[in-house]
Formats: C-alpha cells, structure tokens, sequence
C-alpha cells in the first residue's frame, strides 16, 4: 500500500452532504420543518447554550442553527460563532450592572431570608426525573391548554423590578472585602487578541462565559471531588433579562436596544488569611453566560475562584492553571481539533507504517544474529 | 394596527419611546409609518449599518468589567424635510440585523423629538408597544410571585433543612 491521491471524492461529499440534507427531511409527508419559534420556546435550554457557547446572542439565528445542524449544539454554536466572525463590531456598551436585570429566577444557598426573598422561578430542581409518559402522545389542545391556563391564574402581586444582590449584604456585613471599582480599565478581548499568559481575569472569565458547558463541568468537578479546596456556597444563583443600553446617536442618553437572558452566579469560598495583617474575608468567584444555563453559571463561578487562587500562590491542581483550563474549555476549539482526526491522515500514518515496519525487521534482524551467535 | 382602547401612562422620553417601540413587531410599524412618509425627505446622516455589538458587563466578585459576548445590532441615523420645511433629526440602535427596523425607528425617533406631523400616531404606537412591555414584565414578576420560598411554614414546623 502507498500512499494515493483521493480522486473522485467531490462527489462522495456531495452525495454526504445530499444525504444529511435528506435525513433532516426524513419523515416526508409525515413531517413538518421545525419553524424557528418552536425551537426558541421548546428547546430553550439547548438555544441558550448555542448562543452562549457561540458567544453571539442571536435568537433566531441560534434556532435556525439548531434546525441545520439537527440539534448538534458544537456544531450549531461553530455556525453561530462563524456568522459572527463575517460581521463588524459597531458598538461596545458601556459596563453595564446586572443588578438592573429584570429576573425570573433568585435562589441562594447561603441564606434562607435574602433580601427580596428567594423564588424558584422555573427549575428542575426539585422535579423527580421520571419521564412524562403522558407526553409521548401529546395533543396540540392540551398543550395550548396549559399555557392558557397559566396564563390565566398569573398571580397578580407587585414584586420589584429589581433585586438587591446577597453580596451586597455580605459586604455590609463585613464578611467580604471592600471593592474599588477600577477606572477606565479595558477589558481582554478574546475575539481579537489571543490568549498569551499570564492573562488578565476578564480574559479567563470572557473565554469560560463562551465555553463549552460540559468541559467546564468536568474541570469544576475535579475541583468540587477533590483535585481542590474551593467548597462553594452559592450566595446567589439569578436569571432574567438585562436590559442591553447603549448611547442615543444623538442625545447620548442611555437607550435599550433590547434585552439579553442571562444566567448568572456568585459562590461564596473558604475565608482567606489578610497577608498584611488585616481582617479576613471569604473570598468570591463569580459566573455569567447567555440563556438559562445554570451548571455553566456555577461551573465557571468556581473555576473562577480556583483560578484566582492559582493565579496568586501558583497551581496546585489542574482547575487552577489558567492555561490547562483556558485552553482546553472552547467547544468549538477543542471540537474541531478531536475532528480533524477524521480527516486524511494517509501521509502521515504511511510514515508510522514505514517505521514500524522498519523496528520490526531490525528486531529480528537483530534476533536472528542473537541466534546464530 | 388597532388603537388602544385603555390608555395607560407612558414614562416620556427616548429611553421610553424605543423600548416600547422595539417591543412591536417591525412590519407592523413599518406598515403605520411608511404613509406618513409620503413626500418627506429623508437623507442619511450616517450609513446605515447591520453588525455587532459588544456587551461588557461589570461582575459582581470583584467589580472587574468582562466581555460577555456579542448581540446584532443595526443602526440608522437620519435627517427629515417635510414638505412644509419642518427638519428633525433621528437616530436609532436596535439589537436586529434589520436594518428596515432600525430606520423606521429612526424616523420615528425624529417625529417624536420634534412633533412633526403625525406625531400623535408614533405616540399611539409607543403606548401600544409600552403595554406589551409591561406585560411581559407582569409576566415576569407573576413567576417570581408563583414562586417565591415561604420559609416560616418550615421553621413552624421544624422543617428547616440546612446544610
């Protein structure tokens, strides 16, 4: 065997192609295309994922990724993140506070009796995972029905259009440092300049907001088994919309061009000794991305602190190196690169073929001299 | 586009005019828009534009800004002569790759700066678009209502579960 040029293989990725077009249109007349609200409403949790691992907000166009790519998140997220790539940056919002968030979900765990009260919100947290046979077979009247039933009893209480945050009680009490909020300090920006460490904390908080959920799971759940000592405690878990405000054109008064669902988590970690003597106070890791994802908001929450504290006294587990977890959390970095394995490789492994090959006739070479020796 | 029926108070002002404005469906203002137009001229004060905007947001553990990700973003900005030489300006930034969205708020961001004729429908239509907002905010604080931890009926029962 030698190695051979592909010939003829454009009609091979054509007829692929054709015939993934096809498997996304299987059911025939028994089917209707997925249209991009249903995706938006009914697979929620997955849509945000796309647009926070794509790193673009885009609602629509997340939907019609999931559509495309028939529900393949790392693909759908490599689309989005490529669209992106085409388009140019027009604007950069002033540093907005997510305390304006227009919420649908605040829980802590450090706390029963938060400022404002906890709400559940929509959550599976409590909810046995015991499948809905019910919904096998589900008409589309019932399904209207419960929505219109909701819709219907919607409690009509005034709560605030905003919430106070549990750090900010914290801090009152003491129990956490002061901050200063730094001036005119510009933020990394992961999508023009490339990660060279040491990097600066918003590099490792931009680049984890836009990472792949399951890969920050697993290095925060080497922190949360063992390889670490973080042990947090969410002091709030929140969801909503934040209101997206950029200068009027004209006027520069503050405008919302529109509203951003984000999930976002502060933990509370084990208390640090003041080098220089002062009080001690707990120490912080904070967590944000696009849509309701929750195990990404807690994830990177305490990666960040791990980082922090690596970042500081040195690494002394993987968490806590900013350049394993940095470079090896981006879905679509680490996607494309386990891919490209499907790809020829005819040349190289010839190469290996050859060497092998070649160990082996010395080896026995060598044993058929051992022998007649 | 039918009138509403049941006035309710509109905040005044920019920030209010372009939130409830965002909050219609873009065909259906352009529809109530594009008659009012007829005859105006309308000259661009700037290309318009369909791209990305970038979100900075300021985290809560250390106050330190970070780059959360991109939105689209549109925008127009625009200069109006009626034919009875009334001149306004406009300007609007709407989270969309619809550039047609972003120029009909743009006008409409000039008649209501400078009441020009017609001045009475886009206020019509802010307060339109400022009750579905509200709605969806009502929508909103029903789910933190629907929800909320009553936590004295496990502390009368001696049911407090902490970790």
């Amino acid at each position: 065997m030698s190695y051979v040029a592909i010939k003829g293989g454009g009609r091979a990725i054509q007829g692929a192609e054709e015939l993934l077009e096809y498997l996304r249109c299987e059911q025939g007349e028994g089917g209707l295309p997925l249209d991009l609200a249903t995706i938006k409403s009914q697979l929620r949790f997955l849509h945000g994922r796309v647009m926070a691992e794509g790193g673009l907000y885009h609602p629509d166009l997340a939907a019609l990724a999931i559509k495309q790519f028939m529900g393949d998140s790392l693909e759908a997220s490599f689309a989005l993140r490529a669209y992106r790539s085409t388009k140019p940056r027009l604007a950069e919002t002033p540093c907005l506070d997510t305390g304006s968030m227009r919420l649908v979900r605040r829980i802590s765990s450090a706390f029963k009796d938060i400022p404002g009260g906890q709400m559940l919100g929509a959550s599976t947290d409590f909810s046995l995972r015991l499948l809905r046979m019910e919904l096998l077979d589900e008409s589309p009247e019932r399904f209207q029905e419960v929505a219109a039933a909701w819709l219907k009893n919607m409690p009509a209480d005034q709560v605030p259009d905003t919430f106070p945050k549990v750090l900010d009680h914290l801090r009152q009490e003491g129990l956490l440092p002061q901050v200063d909020i730094p001036e005119g300090k510009a933020p990394f920006d992961i999508t023009r300049e490339p990660l060279i460490f040491p990097v600066p904390r918003s590099a490792a908080l931009a680049t984890m907001s836009r990472a792949e959920t399951g890969s920050l799971l697993a290095l925060a759940y080497s922190n949360m088994r063992g390889y670490g000592d973080i042990h947090p405690t969410v002091a709030e878990m929140r969801v909503g919309y934040l209101p997206m405000l950029l200068p009027h054109p004209i006027s520069g008064e503050a405008m919302e061009v529109g509203e951003v669902l984000i999930t976002e988590c502060e933990v509370v970690a084990m208390y640090e000794e003041n080098d220089s003597g002062g009080t001690p106070h707990f120490t912080l890791g904070y967590g944000a991305c696009f849509g309701h994802n929750e195990v990404k908001a807690l994830a990177m929450a305490v990666l960040d602190r791990s980082l922090q504290k690596g970042m500081k006294g040195g690494p002394a587990n993987p968490s806590e190196d900013p350049e394993f977890v940095l470079l090896h959390v981006d879905g679509i970095d680490s996607m494309g690169f386990c891919t490209h394995y499907k790809m020829p490789h005819y040349v190289t492994f010839q190469s290996d073929m050859d060497r092998l090959r070649t160990t082996q006739q010395n080896l026995a070479d060598h044993k058929g001299q051992e022998v007649t020796a | 586009m039918t009138k509403n029926p049941h006035p309710i108070t509109v905040p005044d002002g920019r920030p209010t005019w372009h939130r409830a404005l965002n909050a219609l469906e873009p065909a259906e203002l352009s529809a109530e828009i594009e008659p009012l137009t007829n005859g105006w001229q309308i000259t661009l004060r700037a290309l318009p534009q369909s791209g990305l905007a970038m979100l900075k947001i300021r985290e809560s553990a250390c106050a330190e800004p970070f780059y959360l990700g991109e939105t689209p973003l549109s925008t127009a900005w625009l200069t109006i002569r009626t034919p009875d030489g009334l001149e306004a300006e406009g300007a609007a930034q709407v989270m969309t790759d619809n550039l047609e969205q972003a120029r009909t708020m743009a006008i409409c961001d000039a008649i209501l700066s400078a009441r020009l004729p017609g001045h009475e429908l886009v206020s019509t239509l802010v307060g339109q678009g400022w009750q579905r907002c509200q709605a969806a905010d009502q929508k909103r604080k029903a789910m933190l209502t629907a929800t909320r931890v009553d936590f004295s009926l496990l502390d009368d029962v001696g049911e407090s579960h902490e970790d």
